[in-house]
């Protein structure tokens, strides 16, 4: 295996995630987000300040703008600048979007990975059009978008770690009966929900997302109100479902075993009836297609 | 039912609003002045509605208000007059009732409202918090409301489902009040601080009697915009709230990645993470305690788990096998804490525990406390034909050394060492000490 090539990432990308790369399975808070974060804490931050500290990461910058100029956003007049994005889309957006970007760019590049993002970025996006859609009183479309990006990023992990993940993965998504995790549990002492919530916590994801990410295969938080399950969290979860389904459905290609286990409790959380899930999906592709 | 010469506006299901509750407390005052007849208030304030909201949505909240204030109606038909003081508080006046008799109604409302209460396929547990409060002479009607508000939130800050008589709340006054507002303060700060990067773990030296370095202990900080909150204040609160296993689990994660740096840096020092409670009856924790190891890419002999006395109060199955599950993973036990509060021998026999710290309380007053010296020297004692390493914590001058020395423990903790430090810092400290 070429070991350079795995661990190339773009060049602004700060050392001490590149170093993490190495020899940390995990890769900690990189220090731009850190940054931003502590500056957000402050009483009145500075956004001139966040700025500059965005601009010395010239493809993060560049990546900002685009998001910021996304329909997913919808604002009308075009940004220009970084500082224009972190105006438009305020800190909180900003740092959400920001954790996005670098997510991605945190991990060794190799075909099998690049798949995986880009079907987290699809399922994201839909995730962030259906939240609008069907949950806009009960979930923020930019929360359920970072959650579905965050969603499975103990898989590359886990992938990172263990040369046989990918085989354990195939066997967890041909699994019709138990719990995704369960067959991961059966090979490991631990499971990629619970190292994506791990890793969500320490890049100061909110609290809903990281509960989401650690539950994601849970049917019985699906499906069960408890006083310890946020209802954000569960719509989070439901709303990442759908649109995967709907990726699924719209590209004939079917990964995994999900929908028939949670889709189920997903659509009565929603209150989706199944008549209405063709128009919803008539809907859908038309976002999918436009982002193709 | 509301008085009929009550006059105000209806806040919905009847019930009336603050205004005309002062308003109606001042008109019943006037009127009884002369008879002497006393008048009692209850402020009942449901326990856990922002829990019902956040995990049913506000529809939910509002089911549990709406059932139970029907309860409270068909309790009391027309004995009393409600108002409703807030979303979930609401006022029950108690005309030509005294202190004992209002207490004695207050216990019946909360049976009422303790029974299981349908919401959907599930049963919620419903409770309320009780203010019970009679007026005084020349008391205002602001005043006497007031009264009866702190009383109930006294009576939340113990735990709620209870009754609260104003006058004898455990902890009086203006102090109490605030303890209360400074309590939701610091969970929102510490909400605030997982989600802006308030979260950093300081670590301070454990340094054996011959000066070899046995590891180092980290301990979590929390700053906010409103600067910064002491453990002593921030993890209680913490705990209370739930936010512990949280915190804990950020802290795995945060300690066995600084481990892994240490090690990399060629220091091979152990870091100790304290784990809670709330953490080790989680039939998950081993889960998340391999997660941080696996990501961190450290090896587990580099790792402790500090755990609290308190712990030992209750060992469940749970807690044993999690324990079992970490000594099998290859990181170390150590009790945090010996000698004060739930120690047990019984159960120090049955924890795979290698490292027992004794608490600074048997420290800090030693080497003039004779019996004190002879506790800790008892407790090096057991510790050591237990195999365990014995630490004392919060050395501070040199004589306590020497005691602590002449009562046989290994390794000490304390100012007397280093203070708790940002990693950087510590780094720099490590490699002074061993410039190799």
């Amino acid at each position: 295996m070429n070991t350079t090539a795995d661990v190339i990432s773009p060049p602004a990308v700060d050392s001490l995630l590149e170093n993490s790369l190495r020899d940390i399975g995990i890769p900690p808070c990189p220090a731009v987000l850190d940054r931003i974060v502590r500056e957000m804490r402050k009483e009145a931050p500075d956004f001139k300040h966040v700025a500059n500290i965005i601009n010395t990461d010239v493809a993060l910058g560049a990546s900002l703008i685009k998001t910021a100029n996304s329909p997913f956003f919808g604002f009308r007049s075009r940004v220009r600048s970084v500082n224009e994005a972190l105006m438009v889309l305020g800190l909180t957006v900003a740092s959400k979007a920001i954790a996005g970007i670098i997510l991605r760019r945190a991990f060794p590049i190799t075909p099998a990975l690049e798949r995986f993002w880009d079907s987290s970025m699809r399922i994201a996006r839909l995730s962030g059009w259906l939240a609008q859609d069907v949950a806009s009183k009960t979930v923020s479309s930019d929360d359920s978008y970072t959650y579905a990006l965050f969603r499975d990023c103990g898989i590359p992990v886990l992938f990172n770690r263990f040369p046989a993940y990918e085989t354990m993965v195939r066997e967890a998504n041909n699994e019709t009966v138990k719990n995704f995790t369960e067959v991961e549990e059966t090979h490991l002492p631990t499971n990629h929900a619970m190292v994506g919530c791990l890793l969500a916590q320490s890049w100061w994801l909110p609290e809903e997302t990281c509960f989401a990410i650690r539950h994601h295969h849970d049917l019985q938080v699906i499906e069960t109100p408890a006083i310890s399950s946020p209802l954000a969290s569960r719509y989070h979860i439901a709303i990442a479902q759908l649109a995967e389904f709907f990726l699924q459905r719209h590209t004939g290609l079917s990964h995994t075993c999900e929908w028939p286990k949670l889709g189920a409790a997903c659509l009565k959380l929603l209150e989706i009836d199944e008549n209405d899930i063709e128009p919803i999906f008539n809907e859908a592709r038309i976002i999918i297609q436009a982002e193709d | 039912m509301p008085h009929p010469h009550a006059r105000g506006a209806d806040t919905g299901a009847g019930f009336l609003d603050r205004a005309t509750c002062l308003h109606r407390v001042s008109h019943i005052a006037a009127e009884t002045s002369s008879t002497q007849q006393p008048l009692a208030a209850l402020w009942i304030g449901l326990d856990r509605l922002k829990q019902i909201n956040q995990s049913f949505g506000h529809q939910g909240g509002d089911i549990v208000i709406l059932q139970i204030t029907q309860r409270l109606r068909e309790k009391t038909g027309g004995r009393s007059e409600w108002y409703r003081m807030g979303g979930d508080e609401f006022v029950c006046l108690l005309p030509d009732t005294n202190a004992d008799q209002a207490r004695k109604f207050a216990a019946e409302l909360i049976q009422v409202i303790e029974a299981p209460l349908r919401f959907g396929e599930l049963l919620l547990h419903p409770s309320a918090s009780i203010g019970v409060v009679v007026l005084e002479e020349n008391e205002d009607s602001f005043m006497f409301l007031e009264r009866a508000d702190h009383a109930m939130s006294a009576a939340k800050r113990q735990g709620g489902g209870r009754i609260v008589v104003s006058g004898e709340e455990p902890t009086p006054g203006r102090m109490g009040i605030l303890l209360a507002r400074e309590e939701l303060a610091i969970e929102s700060q510490l909400h605030e601080a997982l989600e802006n990067g308030g979260l950093a773990l300081h670590y301070q030296p454990i340094v054996s009697l011959d000066g070899h370095i046995e590891g180092v202990e980290a301990l979590m900080r929390c700053t906010t915009g409103n600067g910064s909150i002491p453990p002593g204040k921030f993890i209680p609160v913490a705990e209370k709230t739930g936010l512990v296993t949280r915190l804990g689990e950020w802290s795995l994660l945060t300690g066995t990645g600084f481990a892994r740096e240490l090690a990399n840096a060629g220091l091979r020092t152990k870091v100790a993470i304290n784990v809670s409670r709330a953490q080790l009856i989680s039939p998950k924790f081993s889960q998340a305690l391999h997660a941080a190891l696996m990501c961190s890419n450290v090896s587990p002999e580099l790792i402790e788990l500090e755990l609290t006395e308190s712990l030992f109060m209750d060992i469940s199955a749970v807690v044993q096998d999690n324990l079992r599950a970490a000594r099998e993973a290859g990181v170390s036990l150590a009790i945090d804490d010996f000698g004060t509060g739930y120690s047990c021998l019984a159960n120090l026999k049955d924890i795979p525990a290698t490292k027992l710290k004794l608490d600074r309380a048997f420290v800090i007053v030693l080497p003039h406390d004779r019996r004190a010296f002879a506790v800790v020297k008892a407790m090096t004692q057991l510790g050591r034909e237990l195999g365990m390493t014995v630490v004392a914590e919060g050395v501070e001058e040199m004589n306590q050394l020497d005691a602590l020395r002449e009562a046989g423990v290994d390794a000490i903790q304390g100012y007397i060492h280093a203070r708790p430090m940002p990693k950087e810092t510590l780094l720099t400290w490590l490699k002074e000490r061993n410039p190799t």
